[in-house]
């Protein structure tokens, strides 16, 4: 019996081992920096069933993703009876299963063993073009999706090992950069083909039963642990509300709200009473607000817990249909991120109370994600940049918040070294740095946010850009204040300085500066009680200005302070 | 003459010596001792390690060493303190590091704290642009007041780091000069002196761990060789690399940082050779501890290099970079003093939480309550009890049995059974480790040939071999001293690594084999520099070149020879495709594009010819002690035929089940798979692969 127990404990091991193979693979064989370096793209296994067994990290943002787009493919398809060995299947709908955004692509290989349909390899990356009115095929001015990109409705990428030349022949007439994008297609494939290969082995070697019950003796594992972090928790209702400011028409602020109930073995998040979808790109649908919400889970689980379909049998997420976290047809959906990050920023602070050893005071709640497009001054060639940003999170009961990491929706994203982005593209970096904003004072001090500057070296270039939290700053906990607020500046020739928080395709000249700047997160606990000591060492690494210590924390000058290029 | 090797670990510092006789050549046989690690004056452990194998410092004319100390003060967060000076506007690229979060779920994520804290971070005007060109010379003027606030803020060593110095060093060679005639007495290191490669962070991270570490691996090793010159020794020490060669003690003292992983270097080097002398030219390395396993695979007699490297890495946390080359290798928290425990879901785990020495595993008798891999081994019968630490520790084995008892009434089973499952999930651990350096770089483990030293290594080999298909094991004579042997059989090495972007193209290939020979004729003069012996034309020279997909940012490691660059192109082209493919599956007719140049000088060093075992004449029935019930897993009890390794001569043969003990060596041989010593004294095991699928199945 022990046996068969430990067994049982490899095969789940071994089952985690293979999503972090594949995402090795998928990391080393992309074509486009938002995936090898930023990491936007997530790689998992399901069972036939479509029901997540294993996840290999890349963006939190896509914890619903990879499932629910089997679910689906496999409610189109009525069933296994169309799905055959060697398959390759791809699908962006946003609406449906895995719907993000049409730039996020899950390329889905059936695994089969003798014969019988036994898991899925899944992955799903954001390519950095898919075609649509503009470059890098996301817009803040879209108001139909049709303006967004080529959509692929659960295609078949691969009939029986067949390759879809058709398919492919329409994707290179209708991208700007067909180089990148197959070679994305391409790395999917691997990626997946890798988990599917590693199956086949794992079964071959325990058997299929031996192997089929340790998925779902690791479901059962995820719901057990996730069920003992619940009853930590105390029950009851937890309310909370917030803005998504505009939809980048000029719309808004759009209202969401959310009521978490915890009860004996269930945790319910109802967001019924969030605003109608928008007219503009600003909105996500269902599997991204089931993302957001199994984000907190987990998030409140620890890091322990397994991420798997386990992990969420407890959690139950309501809202009505066509709001903007539950958009319908033919919504715009390319920034379908800022309210799915809006959304667990939500939740989080609903519970933050609940679970405080968890949860910290909010954070830059933003993406803060820019496209620039232009031609390389030296090589003449057309490049397409995008970039999140790092920002500010929020004090803790116990220690001052993290400076310079992304959001939430983000996860093991890195950022471009400004080394091989200056070789890369027509702009010079000339700042990466954090600022000294006022916000996110307390006991516990928010932490900072950061500035970047990019001066344009080639003719032109395009920006688009998109923000929330640019008005309603990151939240405090316990007496602390708010944090600052996320923004684009352009300074131009003329030493004018214009300040963005949504636009597209926004023309800047040579020698003008591209500068964004991320907010800082919320503080913790009275801005009074901070010992001087803490407040004086911030004054030295100029974390904090003298004004905004005798403003903000009372401080009282007692010598003077000698820093170097604070 | 002697030549002899001494390698500091955590808990002994080993020594290995061998005598050359200087009249005939006669090499003599290789001798070894261990003395307790004398820790944080470590030179005290390596003279008593002299003292004790009864050498005198003055006959040794070679002598390499070994140290941890780089690894130990960056754990220990007992280094100097540093300031950094970075380009305008880039202070903070240390602590915002890449703005990763690998415990994607968890919002109270914090990153690792910076080595230097923001306020001694300064910013220097200066620039240079991507291809090169400088901008605008370093402001030299600002100097003096950054020196004069860093001595009131009692910094002691200066990293520093600017934009694309990696192309081009001018200004921080400028701000470098100008620091020293400030201030000569302060240490001062800048970025291209320890990586050659671009990315900024990783470069920053790399310089400031080598400023930090840099005067007191300065101090040591100046300790050290004084002592060494007091005692007689006439030649300053080796110093081991993390690139599995050595170097002259004044090259250490100028990087630091390339001796961080020095010991599993050299154990993995002395594993090479050893395949070389077999004929195994293929060979999968596992080295077993008391805290970690580490894992390396070598291929046609070579161990990869990588200068993707970091401390303190876990799947929680992105740890620090460190942009050295250092051998490639998967370390892993199992070892055996890994604990065993079960989660809140009713999983069993074994590490990576370790005992460590103290108070070590349960069995040691040293205060240990929490049940370890070696208990596991022990309660087994897999380790012999009357042997435990040399014989030293007799085990309280109830306390153990009821260790096990107590984690096993979680899971509602039996002590016994508890155990075998640790030894399961550890050896699943280790294999899954082992995949990760084979399988999941495109190589068939059935091609290898695994070879196992360190404490743990022997007792799980055989087990993991059979898991993996790996068709047999060797254990080395001497394992337990095998990473001081290594020292004695590697090479004086220099590794240049440089990042230049071109294409692979007929008119990139000039370019191409420019930037190889320049980078030969700089490693060339710079053992011409260090090592007054060492002999221009004796010089080896290895060349390779980091290629991508033009588009990718990941490369493959491609070696080349300078005479096949121009005209061959596509044949170098072929290759890249060939290792490609091998690693990712596919090929993309796309154009490549050439990244890095990397250059490994060696200069040979005499080295003995491996020793053959003697002969004691002793027959097989001679080496046997006894029998004893031993468990093992799946196969179920055995009795178990126990032999004395020291009395097993060579050309002796046995079969499993068997175990063969020396006195901290246990090798576990399972039932049915063939045990024969060869000429050299080196446990053969031949498996057979009978077993594995319809035992699993059952």
């Amino acid at each position: 019996m022990s046996e068969a127990l430990f067994t049982q404990d490899i095969v789940k091991d071994t089952l985690v081992a293979i999503a972090d193979e594949m995402f090795d693979a998928m990391v080393r064989t992309s074509m486009s920096p938002v995936i090898y370096e930023t990491n936007d793209f997530a790689v998992g296994i399901t069972d036939a069933d479509g029901i997540l067994i294993a996840q290999g990290s890349g963006d939190a943002g896509f914890l619903a993703t990879l499932d629910t787009a089997v679910q689906a493919l496999l409610a189109r398809n009525q069933g296994t009876k169309k799905i055959f060995p060697n398959d390759v299947f791809m699908t962006n709908m946003p609406y449906e299963g895995g719907g993000t955004h049409l730039s996020d692509i899950t390329i889905m290989i059936p695994v089969f063993f003798e014969g019988v349909l036994v898991a899925w390899a899944v992955n799903k990356a954001h390519w950095t073009e898919v075609g649509g009115a503009h470059a890098g095929s996301v817009s803040t001015e879209a108001t139909e999706i049709f303006q967004e990109g080529l959509q692929f409705p659960f295609v078949k990428l691969f009939d029986q090992g067949h390759l879809n030349d058709v398919l492919v022949a329409v994707i290179r007439a209708n991208v700007r950069l067909p180089e990148s994008t197959l070679g994305d297609m391409y790395a999917g494939i691997a990626a997946a083909r890798v988990g599917e290969r590693r199956l086949v082995e794992l079964i071959a070697r325990y058997g299929a039963g031996v192997v089929l019950a340790s998925m779902d003796a690791f479901l059962d594992y995820g719901e057990s642990m996730t069920r003992s972090a619940l009853r930590k928790l105390p029950r009851g209702v937890y309310e909370a509300e917030d803005v998504v400011e505009h939809d980048g028409l000029g719309n808004g602020p759009f209202k969401i709200c959310v009521k978490v109930t915890i009860a004996a073995e269930r945790i319910v998040a109802d967001f019924t009473g969030t605003d109608r979808q928008a007219q503009g790109p600003i909105n996500c649908s269902f599997s991204g607000l089931v993302t957001a919400a199994r984000c907190v889970l987990a998030s409140i689980a620890s890091s322990e817990a397994p991420v798997n379909g386990g992990s969420f049998r407890l959690l139950e997420v309501i809202c009505p249909p066509g709001t903007l976290v539950s958009a319908q047809s033919p919504a715009p959906v390319s920034v379908y991120y800022e309210p799915l990050v809006a959304a667990i920023d939500l939740m989080w602070k609903a519970l933050a109370c609940a679970a405080p050893d968890r949860l910290p005071a909010g954070h830059m709640r933003s993406v803060c994600v820019v496209f620039i497009s232009g031609m390389h001054p030296e090589t003449g060639e057309l490049f397409v940049l995008s970039e999140p940003l790092v920002g500010g999170w929020g004090a803790a009961s116990y220690r001052d918040g993290d400076n310079g990491q992304f959001s939430c929706g983000n996860g093991d994203t890195c950022n471009v070294p400004v080394e091989l982005f200056e070789s890369r593209y027509g702009l010079r970096v000339e700042q990466y740095a954090f600022h000294s904003e006022a916000g996110g004072a307390g006991r516990f001090r928010g932490g900072k946010g950061v500035i970047l500057d990019y001066r344009v070296l080639g003719e032109e270039v395009f920006v688009t850009y998109a923000a929330t939290r640019c008005v309603e700053p990151p939240w405090a906990l316990s007496g602390g204040r708010p944090g600052s607020l996320n923004r684009l500046e352009i300074l131009r020739l003329d030493g004018r300085l214009d300040t963005y928080t949504m636009c597209t395709r926004l023309r800047v000249r040579r020698g003008e500066l591209i500068r964004l700047i991320t907010a800082t997160g919320g503080g913790f606990g009275d801005p009074r009680e901070r010992p001087r000591g803490a407040i004086e060492a911030d004054l030295r690494d100029g974390f904090v200005t003298m004004q905004q210590a005798i403003d903000d924390y009372g401080y009282t000058r007692s010598e003077t302070w000698e820093g170097m290029s604070g | 003459m002697i030549r002899a090797a001494t390698d500091v670990g955590g808990t002994f510092t080993d020594i290995v010596f061998y005598t050359i006789d200087s009249l005939t050549g006669q090499v003599g046989p290789v001798s070894g001792a261990k003395v307790d690690t004398t820790s944080p004056r470590y030179d005290i452990g390596v003279m008593g390690a002299i003292a004790k194998a009864q050498i005198a410092p003055a006959d040794i004319e070679f002598f390499a060493h070994g140290a941890t100390i780089v690894i130990n003060t960056i754990t220990e967060r007992s280094g100097a303190r540093v300031g950094l000076i970075t380009t305008r506007g880039f202070r903070d690229v240390l602590e915002i590091a890449r703005g990763n979060r690998p415990d994607l779920f968890n919002f109270d994520f914090h990153k690792p704290k910076p080595f230097v804290p923001r306020h001694l971070r300064v910013e220097l005007a200066e620039r240079c642009t991507c291809t090169g060109e400088i901008e605008q010379p370093a402001a030299l003027e600002s100097l003096p007041e950054v020196l004069a606030f860093f001595r009131r803020e009692g910094v002691e060593s200066i990293a520093v780091c600017f934009l694309h110095a990696y192309v081009n060093s001018a200004n921080e060679s400028a701000v470098v000069a100008r620091i020293r005639h400030l201030w000569p007495e302060v240490s001062v290191l800048p970025s291209h002196a320890v990586s050659g490669e671009w990315r900024e962070y990783e470069r920053t991270s790399t310089v400031v761990l080598s400023a930090y570490v840099h005067p007191i691996v300065q101090r040591y090793v100046e300790s050290l060789d004084q002592s060494l010159s007091m005692a007689g020794l006439r030649q300053s020490p080796f110093m081991m690399l993390s690139s599995g060669g050595i170097s002259t003690a004044a090259a250490v003292k100028s990087n630091p940082i390339s001796m961080v992983e020095s010991g599993p270097a050299s154990g993995l080097y002395a594993a090479t050779r050893l395949g070389s002398v077999l004929g195994k030219p293929n060979l999968m390395v596992l080295d077993i501890g008391g805290t970690t396993a580490k894992c390396a695979l070598v291929k046609d007699g070579k161990i990869a290099l990588t200068t993707s490297y970091y401390v303190e890495r876990t799947r929680q946390s992105p740890g620090y970079p460190i942009q050295t080359p250092v051998s490639d290798l998967v370390e892993i928290g199992n070892g055996g003093g890994s604990i065993a425990w079960v989660d809140r879901g009713g999983k069993l785990h074994v590490g990576p939480k370790s005992a460590g020495a103290l108070p070590g595993p349960i069995g040691y008798g040293r205060g240990g309550e929490d049940p370890t891999t070696t208990d596991a081994n022990l309660l087994l019968g897999r380790i012999d009890p009357d042997q435990f630490c040399g014989g030293q520790v007799q085990p309280n084995l109830e306390a153990v049995r009821t260790a096990f008892e107590v984690l096993g009434a979680s899971l509602g089973i039996s002590a016994i059974e508890t155990a075998r499952g640790v030894i399961r999930i550890a050896n699943a651990n280790m294999a899954t480790a082992l995949r990760r350096v084979s399988t999941h770089k495109g190589y068939d483990p059935r091609d290898f040939a695994l070879v196992a030293f360190g404490g743990g290594g022997p007792m799980h080999a055989v087990a993991l071999a059979e898991e993996l298909k790996i068709p047999e094991v060797i254990v080395p004579a001497n394992s337990s001293v095998f990473s001081a042997w290594g020292m004695l059989l590697t090479d004086l090495r220099h590794d240049f690594v440089r990042t230049r972007l071109l294409p692979l193209t007929d008119s990139g290939a000039a370019q191409i084999l420019e930037q190889l020979l320049a980078m030969r004729a700089e490693a060339a003069a710079t053992f011409l520099r260090d090592v007054t012996s060492c002999d221009e034309h004796a010089l080896r020279f290895e060349f390779f070149v980091d290629m991508r997909y033009v588009g990718q940012e990941h490369t493959v490691r491609v070696p080349v020879e300078p005479d096949q660059i121009v005209g061959h192109v596509t044949a170098i082209a072929e290759r890249f495709h060939r290792v490609y493919e091998q690693r990712f599956t596919y090929r993309l007719v796309a154009d490549i594009q050439v990244v890095n140049f990397h250059v490994a000088a060696t200069c040979p060093v005499p080295k003995p010819d491996w020793p053959q075992k003697r002969i004691t004449g002793y027959v097989l029935q001679d080496a046997l002690t006894g029998t004893r019930a031993v468990d093992f897993g799946l196969l179920g009890e055995h009795d178990t035929p126990i032999f004395d390794g020291l009395r097993l001569d060579p050309t002796m043969a046995t079969q499993g089940p068997a175990i063969i003990q020396e006195p901290n060596v246990t090798l576990v041989i399972s039932p049915g798979h063939h045990l024969s010593v060869d000429a050299y004294g080196n446990y053969r095991v031949r498996l057979v692969d009978s077993t594995a699928d319809t035992r699993s199945r059952s």
